[in-house]
């Protein structure tokens, strides 16, 4: 171990980095799908960190650090092992900007700013499910920049991934999910309660 | 100044905070005297907060976190 290294204990360490085990954890369980996964995904991902603390530089980014092996492990163990199939398709979800949609059916942005009372309106349980259709890489793209607020740098150097692939997939990650969005949306929970109505009413 | 496209093409940089000074005045420039585009990239962040809004209402389970922090102490 260098000097530099041995400037944070351990303890210290192992502290900072469990601060970011709500994170881990929602991430693993938005991967895998279930929360036993998300747990096993989890407590790997500690201990293979753990055991890799010496190897930590300090002075980077830690919570990107978990996020790196966190993913590794998705990749390389959790992947291979799973009975879930992973998820590639988004059955005839297309690309989409809900903007444009709503635009076209009739919506103007005028100053009382329907298209937000629009967004407001849809459910989150459609939100998640949308989030939870996507691929894989799409997924986890847009779990790591809009949920965990990382930089594209940081994320390609999670993902091992040029940054042009990972503004390429973010892009693209996210007209999916509006599209995704507007299917959840229309399909199923819009249909329930008054919000829904009103958000059913207004994407036809 | 940048046209309506150009600033469409920089949206997700924009709200992602991956453009330079520069490049920010720029678009910030148009953001200003276009209300249209403004309405847009505002409708697009509102997204992205939505669904980070959502995503983030789950915390790891006591029980993990008990585990985690035995680990610690190994």
């Amino acid at each position: 171990m260098n000097q530099e290294q041995s400037e944070i204990p351990r303890a210290e360490l192992q502290e900072e980095a469990l601060s970011h085990i709500d994170a881990l954890y929602r991430t693993a369980y938005r991967m895998t799908g279930n929360a036993m996964d998300a747990e096993d995904l989890v407590q790997e991902t500690y201990l293979r960190a753990f055991r890799s603390l010496h190897q930590f530089r300090p002075g980077t980014n830690l919570r990107a650090w978990l996020f790196k092996i966190l993913t590794n492990a998705f990749i390389n163990d959790y992947r291979k092992r799973s009975r879930r199939p992973r998820s590639t398709s988004l059955d005839n979800v297309e690309d989409y900007y809900l903007y444009s949609h709503l635009i076209d059916s009739g919506i103007q942005p005028a100053s009382t700013r329907p298209e937000d009372e629009v967004l407001a309106s849809i459910p989150d349980e459609a939100v998640i499910a949308a989030l939870e259709s996507l691929p894989d890489e799409f997924r986890q793209v847009v779990l790591l920049a809009d949920v965990e607020g990382f930089s594209y740098r940081e994320i390609a150097d999670i993902m091992s991934t040029p940054v042009g692939t990972v503004m390429s997939r973010l892009h693209r990650a996210r007209r999916r999910l509006q599209g995704a969005i507007l299917k959840a949306c229309t399909a199923a929970a819009c249909s329930v309660g008054s919000d829904g109505d009103a958000c059913d009413a207004r994407l036809r | 100044m940048l046209d309506c496209d150009e600033v469409m093409e920089r949206l997700y940089h924009y709200l992602d905070r991956e453009l330079s000074e520069a490049e920010l005045a720029e678009v910030r420039a148009h953001l200003d005297a276009c209300p249209p585009c403004r309405e847009r990239f505002t409708f697009e962040q509102n997204v992205l907060r939505r669904v980070g809004k959502c995503a983030r209402q789950l915390s790891a389970p006591p029980s993990l976190v008990e585990k985690v922090r035995r680990m610690c102490d190994q």
